[in-house]
């Protein structure tokens, strides 16, 4: 049986974290999770074309850019995925990047699958 | 306080905004360096975050741009960035940041960090209100608080440079208090320098707001009478004349009777170009004024048909 700080590490986001870094304020994460989302469509997007057209700077900016608001929002997982897609963008791996861009959109589900059981503001 | 927050990503702008509207700050947005550097042009804008990742301009070149920058107030400037390198800490300092944090930002340390920025911004501003009071001391006459002998004459280089841009005259009235060793011999000099603060005040309410008033020596008073022409100075020289002279100057032993006299000039005559010559104009004329019997006024160039009332001590 893991103790509750390994299991931690297997969840998709540490509210500990994020709450004490946003002052506890459970319906603000809400307003910052649902941002987070939007914006992910639109990388997503973006990240598709740029893959397609191996425009490597833009899958390394795209990575910088998820890295940092997943690091804000304790999205431990993502983050780790995250800083795999800036790195294949920096040392120009298109299969790294692909995969990266898999897992990626595989954390997000499973992100909002752990969501929807585990709504910021329930006590765990 | 206002607090300037540059940064791209909206989630990292957002938690910024709340945590620093929750600690009392203003904050101000911008989503790249160019936003940062126009919000950056209100001087009431001294603490700012950057992100060092931005679109466009970055928030080094805008460190760059800040620190190049003359004749604003210091800019407190904590850089953030994901970089962690020493190299990167090291590069982000050296543009002009004074501080650096890496992502994400630890608020407790941020808000910390800020107060350490306002400390420094209120200290400048401290130092800046006492420069300029030392500058002031620097630049008055000690007795009348009226501008220094210096100063004044710095004034009148830049009348006379901008009269000749503007194709407009400068003019120049030196005057001087008619016997005052006798005053300070008669009356002492506690009482001489009372009745010379109040020649000073008697001067001051007859010049406009654009006019300058200097103590030029030990009695001596220069006025700068900026956009003022041959035609207008011998009336206004008779005004000051008129406004020390119409009646005694009250002290703490009596009632002084103090007069001067006035020898003015302006840029429209020749050897005249500069501040001194047309200060050694001005002279010449006083001297005259002194020479025809004091408290009368004399115009360089004119014919010298002095304006005087009385004679006095």
């Amino acid at each position: 049986m893991p103790d509750s700080a390994n299991l931690d590490k297997f969840r998709p986001i540490d509210f500990c974290d994020v709450l004490d870094r946003i002052g506890g304020d459970t319906s603000f994460l809400k307003e910052l999770l649902n941002i987070y989302f939007q914006e992910y469509v639109e990388k997503k997007r973006l990240l598709e074309g740029a893959i397609a057209r191996e425009d490597f700077t833009q899958v390394c900016e795209l990575g910088h850019s998820l890295k940092g608001a997943s690091a804000n929002l304790s999205l431990i997982r993502l983050q780790r995925v995250a800083i795999t897609l800036e790195t294949a963008g920096r040392e120009r791996q298109l299969q790294l990047a692909q995969e990266a861009a898999r897992s990626l959109e595989k954390e997000i589900q499973t992100l909002k699958v752990f969501l929807e059981g585990n709504p910021p503001g329930k006590s765990f | 306080m206002k607090i300037l927050i540059a940064e791209d990503d909206l989630i990292s702008s957002r938690i910024l905004q709340k945590n620093i509207a929750n600690w009392g700050y203003e904050a101000v947005l911008a989503r790249s360096g160019e936003g940062a550097w126009l919000a950056l042009q209100d001087q009431d804008l001294r603490l700012s975050i950057l992100d060092w990742m931005m679109p466009g301009m970055d928030g080094i070149e805008v460190c760059r741009k800040i620190r190049r920058r003359k004749k604003y107030k210091y800019t407190y400037i904590i850089l953030l960035s994901a970089k962690d390198r020493k190299q990167d800490i090291i590069a982000g300092l050296s543009s002009g940041a004074d501080d650096y944090m890496t992502k994400p930002v630890n608020f407790l340390e941020l808000r910390a960090r800020l107060q350490t920025g306002k400390r420094i911004i209120d200290l400048e501003d401290k130092l800046l209100v006492i420069q300029n009071q030392l500058k002031d001391i620097a630049s008055r006459d000690s007795l009348t608080k009226i501008w220094n002998r210096s100063e004044i004459a710095k004034f009148l280089s830049e009348e006379l440079e901008r009269g000749q841009r503007e194709k407009k005259p400068t003019g120049v009235v030196l005057l001087d208090v008619d016997h005052f060793k006798k005053i300070n011999d008669f009356y002492g000099h506690a009482i001489g320098d009372q009745a010379l603060l109040q020649v000073v005040s008697r001067l001051k309410r007859k010049i406009r707001k654009s006019d300058k008033i200097g103590r030029y020596g030990g009695d001596e008073i220069i006025i700068i009478l900026p956009s003022c022409g041959l035609a207008e100075i011998q009336r206004i020289g008779d005004r000051l004349r008129l406004s020390v002279g119409k009646r005694g100057i009250k002290t703490d032993l009596d009632s002084v009777p103090v007069t001067v006299s006035a020898g003015c000039a302006t840029s429209e005559l020749p050897a005249t170009a500069s501040a001194d010559k047309l200060i050694k104009v001005a002279d010449g004329a006083l001297l005259k004024a002194k020479a025809q019997g004091r408290n009368c006024v004399i115009v360089a160039g004119q014919d010298p048909e002095p304006v005087r009332e009385r004679k006095n001590a």
